[in-house]
């Protein structure tokens, strides 16, 4: 069972990258569900090759991944776009291509800071702590480049993956309520937000949030 | 001790019963007799705890997961009075016409209410880092719908950047704290020990440095985000004008202060495993500076009262930030001053809000002669001002000197400089827009009702307070102070 979650891994790095040049929301948001199947898969996996934490622990953290991430949220994210009307974050405040590069520059950066730091590895992967790193630089670009409420969630999904994959890496040191407290506040977070971006919707007519510029000074 | 440890249990699930009794009561009016007798009983049980804690030493619970010592047990105070206040103030302002609740609203106010309460009391129970990241990130989940209680554009747009803003820090915050119990993987051999605040503290020359130290740059930037130090603050103004008044006094009476006291506890730490080099307290006082200078110069060209209190509030975080920064005197002061912080403001942010109904706007242009329109409020916006910039005789003034004789004694001539220019600045911006709002002519339409009895308590007791803190530090106040600073203190 070598090799599996440097596959997943590596796909998790795909998808950030996806996300960034794809100005389709629908697509975001799918994206994004593909990356918490693979994010769900990681424990079970990362088990099977060095079995250092409990069974039911990693099996109960990958339920609820799955649930969470693949299912519950991309639902949650796909209503409030439909709801909103709204398909195309057109005219980011990057150019996709630029994005896309300044997204290389951010994966190269991660590297560097995993030789760095010189964490202890995590079983047989080396990936773990770049992947983490560069999900969650991603995760803030998208976040501040993005016009769309909704693509700063998913800015904000992303941040949260890769707190999620570099607590996989430390998974015994992490107690189970802690990381279920992730999972929650993920939860409720994207909740709290779909509810105040359908508030905004209903208020504004829009959800670009650029144009919420009043409060200034 | 099992009796008092069962006691941590009891004081974090008081708040948390309130919150579901809330759900099911029949009528605002209800949820408020519950609110009340809920959160007086809640800060009672704090104060005995807190006591208990002065008097015999740390308590713990849960199999250590919980405990509190003389710094949690210091900010637990702080906690209960502000909260009393402002429960009891909450009363009163909801009672205004144009705030007034309906049943639905009132629930989920006496419920959110009571949710952040029980929220910040986790913070300062958990000795587990992890525990203490869930508290945070539910203040920031429970607070989220109080800033939009009453829906409108503004307060929509203020709760968006409050929720994104933090959510972000806190993702921030989760990432250092990992990095912090990674750094413990030599030093501990049992990895559930590695999250422990007490174990930490114990082993911290042993732990690795460099995860450490990154840890802590992320712990700074993500708690910071939640404390409102620059250049993070941005959410800050925005959230504190758009909330309800009372929901602003605690926010900036506490909610800042929960946010600076996670940073207090890394530091001892990060500092033991650095080898007392003051890399930590270093980083803590240039994001004080900058705080100071950035609210300072937001203060000057201030148009709107919640707001100026709000950019009040970042340089006063920039000045504990600064105090803690100087390490010394400086903790003592720092602690101290956020005592007095939190008394000026909530009493500065009830009355804005009064003001603010009375007059039905918070542009300081339209708050012309509050003393004669309102007095009590008016007397009161102008006392606490003159109280937050550190006229003689506020707790404040003191606090202030202390930190800039802290500065000297550390030979830290440009920390000292800025915390003067900064204070300075602040004071003359404070200074001016406090007196304009106190005289002249107030319009005609805006004429108070008379004041109540609790309108004069939740006003009248934190501003003596301060007054008094100024003049005159109780024996037991000094030694709670110097407990508490000991444990923030790096250990020479």
């Amino acid at each position: 069972m070598t090799g599996y979650a440097d596959f997943l891994l590596l796909a998790v790095l795909a998808l950030d990258l996806y996300v960034v040049y794809t100005s389709r929301l629908a697509a975001c948001v799918r994206a994004s569900a593909l990356q918490g199947a693979a994010l769900a898969l990681l424990p079970v996996v990362h088990y099977l090759e060095t079995p250092s934490a409990h069974l039911a622990h990693v099996l109960i953290m990958a339920a609820s991944a799955l649930a969470l991430k693949t299912i519950l949220i991309p639902r949650l994210l796909m209503r409030a776009l439909r709801d909103a009307g709204v398909r195309r974050d057109v005219e980011p405040f990057v150019s996709l291509h630029l994005s896309v590069l300044l997204a290389g520059v951010l994966i190269g950066i991660s590297f560097w800071l995993a030789t760095v730091l010189a964490l202890p590895a995590a079983g047989s992967t080396h990936l773990f702590v770049p992947t983490a790193f560069a999900t969650f630089l991603i995760g803030f670009f998208v976040l501040v480049s993005r016009r769309k409420a909704i693509t700063q969630v998913i800015g904000y999904l992303l941040i949260e993956n890769g707190a999620y994959v570099f607590g996989q890496s430390l998974a015994a040191q992490m107690p189970f309520v802690v990381e279920l407290g992730l999972l929650l506040d993920l939860l409720v977070g994207v909740f709290v937000m779909g509810i105040v971006i359908l508030q905004i919707n209903h208020e504004f007519d829009h959800i670009d949030v650029d144009q919420l510029n009043t409060l200034k000074g | 001790m099992e009796q008092p440890a069962n006691f941590l249990v009891v004081v974090l699930a008081m708040p948390m019963a309130g919150a579901g009794l809330c759900l099911l009561l029949r009528s605002a009016r209800a949820v408020f007799a519950v609110l009340t007798a809920g959160v007086l009983a809640t800060a009672l049980a704090m104060a005995g705890l807190a006591a208990v804690v002065f008097g015999s030493g740390p308590l713990h619970a849960v199999g250590g997961w919980l405990f509190v010592d003389a710094l949690s047990a210091y900010h637990l105070l702080l906690l209960a009075l502000v909260f009393a206040l402002s429960t009891v103030f909450a009363g009163r302002y909801f009672r205004c016409s144009s705030h007034a609740m309906d049943r639905r609203t009132a629930r989920r106010f006496g419920a959110l209410w009571f949710g952040s309460l029980a929220a910040m009391t986790l913070v300062f129970l958990s000795n587990h880092l992890g525990l203490m990241w869930v508290g945070i990130e539910s203040t920031t989940l429970v607070t989220t719908f109080l800033i939009g209680l009453h829906r409108s554009r503004e307060s929509l747009e203020a709760t968006w950047k409050y929720l994104v803003i933090c959510s972000v820090g806190i993702a921030i915050a989760f990432m250092g704290t990992l990095l912090v119990g990674a750094s413990a993987t030599r030093a501990l051999p049992v990895p559930s020990d590695a999250m422990l605040w007490t174990r930490l503290r114990e082993v911290a020359p042993l732990l690795d440095p460099s995860p450490l130290k990154l840890g802590f740059i992320f712990l700074l930037v993500g708690y910071g985000t939640k404390v409102g130090l620059a250049p993070m603050h941005t959410w800050l103004p925005d959230a504190h004008s758009q909330a309800p008044a009372p929901v602003s006094a605690i926010f900036s009476g506490v909610m800042l202060n929960t946010a600076l006291y996670c940073i207090m506890r890394y530091i001892p730490v990060v500092e033991a495993a650095t080898g007392g080099t003051g890399w930590s307290l270093r980083l803590l006082a240039l994001f004080g500076a900058i705080s100071m200078v950035v609210a300072a110069a937001f203060i000057l060209f201030q148009r709107d009262a919640k707001r100026l209190l709000a950019y009040c509030s970042v340089e006063h975080m920039g000045i504990i930030a600064i105090g803690l920064g100087l390490g010394g005197l400086g903790t003592f002061a720092a602690l101290f001053h956020a005592a007095n912080h939190s008394l000026g403001k909530t009493a500065g942010f009830f009355c804005a809000g009064r003001l603010g109904q009375i007059y039905e706007t918070h542009e300081m242009k339209s708050l012309r002669g509050t003393l004669r329109a309102a007095p009590l409020w008016g007397t009161g916006l102008l006392l606490a001002l003159l109280g937050l910039i550190g006229v003689v005789p506020s707790g404040t003034f003191m606090s202030e000197l202390q930190i800039a004789k802290a500065a000297v004694d550390a030979r830290a001539i440009a920390v000292l400089v800025v915390f003067l220019a900064a204070a300075g600045t602040a004071f003359i911006g404070i200074f001016g827009h406090a007196m304009a709002m106190a005289w002249g002519t107030p319009p005609r339409e805006a004429m108070a009702e008379k004041a109540g009895l609790l309108d004069g308590v939740a006003v009248v007791l934190p501003l003596a307070l301060l007054a008094l803190l100024g003049v005159w530090m109780p024996q037991t106040l000094r030694d709670i102070l110097e407990q508490a600073a000991r444990i923030v203190r790096p250990l020479p």
